[in-house]
């Protein structure tokens, strides 16, 4: 592998590929590979990439895309899902092969059919994730569920997933886990050199590259990273406070330069497309599909699935501790009932902790920049931090 | 609806609610445990574990009829929660926040079941409820049936069921009684019959009832099925359905079109719509929202049977199969024309319908009506768009029965 000058043109090419997912998807077509989108979250890429398929994350967004779903959508349901299907109506999504929709809440449990009927691709799928996650049938569901899904692949692929081809590519996963859970620590302790936009790029992109590429990238790029802090090359550190992030995901992705401006780093979150993707592994020995499902109930809670191993409201008091965040930003997208449901209780219960929190509401397409700068201004400096701008 | 000022059974009916809520609180005195239960819960399991079972949607909608759903919100959106949530969680949530109770108190639960067929919704609202009364929260989990019903979602609900007698047993500290199971279950079904029957009366035409009389006889399906108070209810109903036939009394004596209405009604605008539709001569006859308590139960396999009813609910359906109910309701019925109604509060049904009004008019011919609204919240109706929307309707049935 050839040696990058530096760590900006990694953070270039990055950028690139997040910035213009359509371009990335017609580079990866041209490997003559086929490619499987999916939905955020929670779908087992390891399947698909076992199966021989490229999995795409349907997580870089256009946001003036949104208005395309018009005919087709209320606009008064999540502007995640509009934008997606707006961009597969644009044509932005054509060279799929295929896509996987999991059900996680009711839009995504609507969309499908919406979404079959106005832009079909030759292979959709429905995952259907359990929603209990405490009680044994929930674990002999999914293993079935996994099954399911594993089976329409080689169907589609006209070729059987192997073992040992399912345990390469967890192996494959969770090794470019591992190195973005390093990169990440390294992002918390010298944001200066490694700034929050950086970060959530790096594993955005994670979802819109192959996976070795990305690994191979991510790898110099730490190399690079240390090799300043080695010198003593790190610059000067503005950053003053630091919040644990919580919400799905982290759109529009101008809030993560907002809050480099302002001086606060994300010290970690709950987000589909950030820290939560990353944070645990498949294990690797024992049969694969158990040990996807293993993973699956290992994650971080999110509003999605209901029982106690899965009650977000320690894991987040726990993640601030851990992380000794000053205090939790919650970044909601507009009309996302799950975290609407979630956060009056969230927020009574991080306050009796004595943890700071405030919520901001966001809407793809139509992001009132100005008011999120003033509004997370605004509560980091309560927090007694000396923010920026 | 309408004429149901002229129906005998109204006394019965709001003495037989009037008591059901007595009941509750009755229940709650004995130490009988109140069980707050989905619509579609298989609620025989929780009166054969001789639990009290409470829904908390039958409330929101009593909230929403008495026309102060936006009021009781206001709680719920002090406390944080959104006005885009469904607004049965709101006013229930919001009753329980308020210091007015204008239908009556919300009953505390002591233990929260919840199905999430009909929606994620009802999975959030009773998780939440669970949290806030400080009471266990099980939940039934049943994945979408897009097409077929598989095997495998079959069996993950069944050996969901029990765990839900396992959790019973342990919380009452009885061993759970199929016997009594059978008993609740034969007079389900003995309901679900007469309901169905009451229902399929509307495609009379002239017809004894429409789709608005049915929204407001109900309560007791919903709410009382699994009990003998339900089977006379509807058997009252139905004598005296069966009398207004042989009397010749009909909603709308010279009835000129038959409509099918998707799916659940604007609860604060029952008279309205009736009336606005009655003003044509139009009657609202048939909406998978009442069909969907036409359950039939197999006695020879409770627990299956009770799953394939509560899980092949038509809201738990996929796109294509809905669109191919409804349109299979509008020829059982014979209707003239369709009503889609965009429910602010379910998204379930409501996202889709854009693009199935235009496939539903294209496979069937029929004018149809599309309007947005929210089911109780009256700060989403907008009365004078909706107005011209079906004058706009009303001429295109016109036209079309020309």
């Amino acid at each position: 592998m050839p040696a990058r000058k530096n760590a900006k043109s990694i953070y270039e090419d990055i950028n690139k590929i997040v910035a213009n997912p359509v371009r990335q998807i017609k580079r990866l077509k041209s490997r003559a590979v086929k490619i499987i989108g999916w939905v955020p979250t929670d779908v087992p890429e390891e399947l698909i990439h076992a199966a021989g398929a490229l999995p795409i994350g349907i997580v870089a967004l256009d946001g003036p895309a949104v208005s395309r779903s018009t005919p087709h959508m209320q606009d008064w349901s999540c502007s995640l899902m509009r934008c997606a299907l707006g961009m597969a109506l644009d044509g932005s999504f054509d060279l799929l092969n295929g896509l996987i929709i999991p059900v996680i809440c009711d839009t995504t449990r609507m969309i499908t059919g919406i979404w079959k009927q106005t832009k079909p691709y030759v292979f959709m799928d429905n995952f259907l994730l359990p929603k209990q996650i405490d009680r044994p049938s929930a674990k002999d569901y999914l293993m079935g569920e996994m099954g399911r899904l594993k089976a329409r692949l080689e169907q589609f692929m006209d070729r059987t997933i192997t073992v040992s081809e399912l345990c390469a590519s967890i192996v494959l996963y969770n090794h470019n886990r591992s190195m973005m859970r390093k990169l990440f620590s390294f992002h918390v302790c010298h944001p200066e050199l490694l700034g929050n936009r950086d970060i959530y790029n790096i594993i955005k992109a994670s979802m819109l590259m192959p996976k070795e590429l990305h690994t191979n990238m991510i790898a110099e790029l730490l190399q690079l990273l240390e090799k300043k802090v080695d010198d003593n090359k790190t610059g000067e550190n503005n950053y003053t406070v630091r919040l644990l992030l919580s919400g799905k995901v982290w759109e529009p992705p101008v809030i993560m330069n907002i809050l480099d401006d302002l001086g606060v780093v994300s010290v970690g979150d709950d987000f589909c497309t950030g820290y939560r993707y990353i944070a645990n592994d498949v294990p690797e020995t024992g049969e694969p599909l158990k040990s996807l499902a293993v993973r699956q109930f290992n994650r971080l809670p999110i509003a999605a699935f209901a029982g106690k191993s899965g009650d977000r409201t320690n894991s987040i008091i726990k993640m601030v501790g851990e992380t000794r965040a000053d205090g939790v930003l919650f970044v909601h997208l507009k009309y996302c009932e799950p975290e609407n449901y979630d956060y009056p209780m969230l927020r009574d219960d991080l306050s009796a902790s004595g943890i700071p929190n405030f919520r901001i509401e966001t809407e793809i397409g139509a992001a009132p920049t100005e008011k999120i700068f003033l509004q997370i201004k605004d509560f980091t400096e309560k927090l007694g931090g000396t923010v920026n701008g | 609806m309408v004429k149901s000022p002229s129906f005998k059974t109204t006394i019965l009916f709001k003495k037989l609610m009037a008591e059901y809520y007595e009941r509750g609180v009755a229940s709650r005195e004995k130490g009988i445990p109140i069980a707050w239960v989905t619509a579609t819960f298989p609620v025989e399991i929780i009166y054969a574990a001789g639990l009290f079972p409470y829904y908390p949607e039958n409330f929101g909608a009593r909230i929403a009829a008495r026309k102060v759903a936006g009021k009781i919100s206001t709680a719920a959106e002090k406390q944080g929660y959104f006005p885009d949530l469904c607004a049965y969680a709101r006013c229930s949530i919001g009753d329980a926040f308020s210091v007015e109770h204008p239908v009556g108190e919300i009953l505390r639960p002591d233990v929260v079941f919840c199905s999430n067929a009909q929606c994620g919704t009802l999975q959030k609202w009773f998780e939440a409820a669970g949290r806030y009364y400080q009471v266990p929260f099980f939940l039934v989990d049943t994945p979408l049936i897009e097409s077929t019903p598989t095997t495998l979602i079959k069996r993950y609900i069944v050996e969901q069921l029990h765990e839900l007698l396992d959790f019973l047993e342990l919380y009452t500290g009885d061993t759970f009684d199929f016997s009594r199971l059978a008993e609740v279950i034969s007079l389900s079904n003995e309901a679900c019959r007469l309901w169905s029957e009451i229902l399929d009366m509307a495609a009379l035409k002239p017809a004894p009832l429409g789709y608005f009389d049915a929204c407001y006889h109900l309560a007791p399906i919903v709410a009382l099925r699994g009990t003998k108070w339900a089977v006379d209810y509807y058997r009252e109903l139905k004598n005296e359905l069966e009398e207004r036939l042989d009397n010749k009394v009909y909603v709308i004596p010279d009835e000129k079109y038959k409509l099918y209405f998707d799916h659940i009604p604007v609860w604060p605008r029952l008279r309205w719509f009736s009336d606005l539709l009655m003003e044509k001569k139009a009657l609202a006859v048939a909406s998978q929202y009442t069909h969907a308590w036409a359950w039939r139960f197999d006695l020879k396999r409770p627990l299956e049977s009770l799953v394939k009813n509560y899980t092949e609910v038509f809201i738990n359906r996929g796109y294509e199969y809905r669109i191919e109910q409804k349109i299979s309701l509008m020829k059982e019925f014979n209707v003239d024309g369709f009503i889609l109604f965009s429910n602010r509060s379910c998204k379930p049904k409501a996202l889709g319908l854009y693009d199935k009004y235009h496939i539903i008019s294209d496979r069937t011919g029929l004018p149809g009506v599309f309007f947005e609204a929210d089911m109780s919240d009256e700060r989403y109706f907008n009365e004078e768009h909706i107005k011209e929307l079906f004058e706009d309707f009303f001429d295109r049935l016109e036209q079309k029965s020309s």
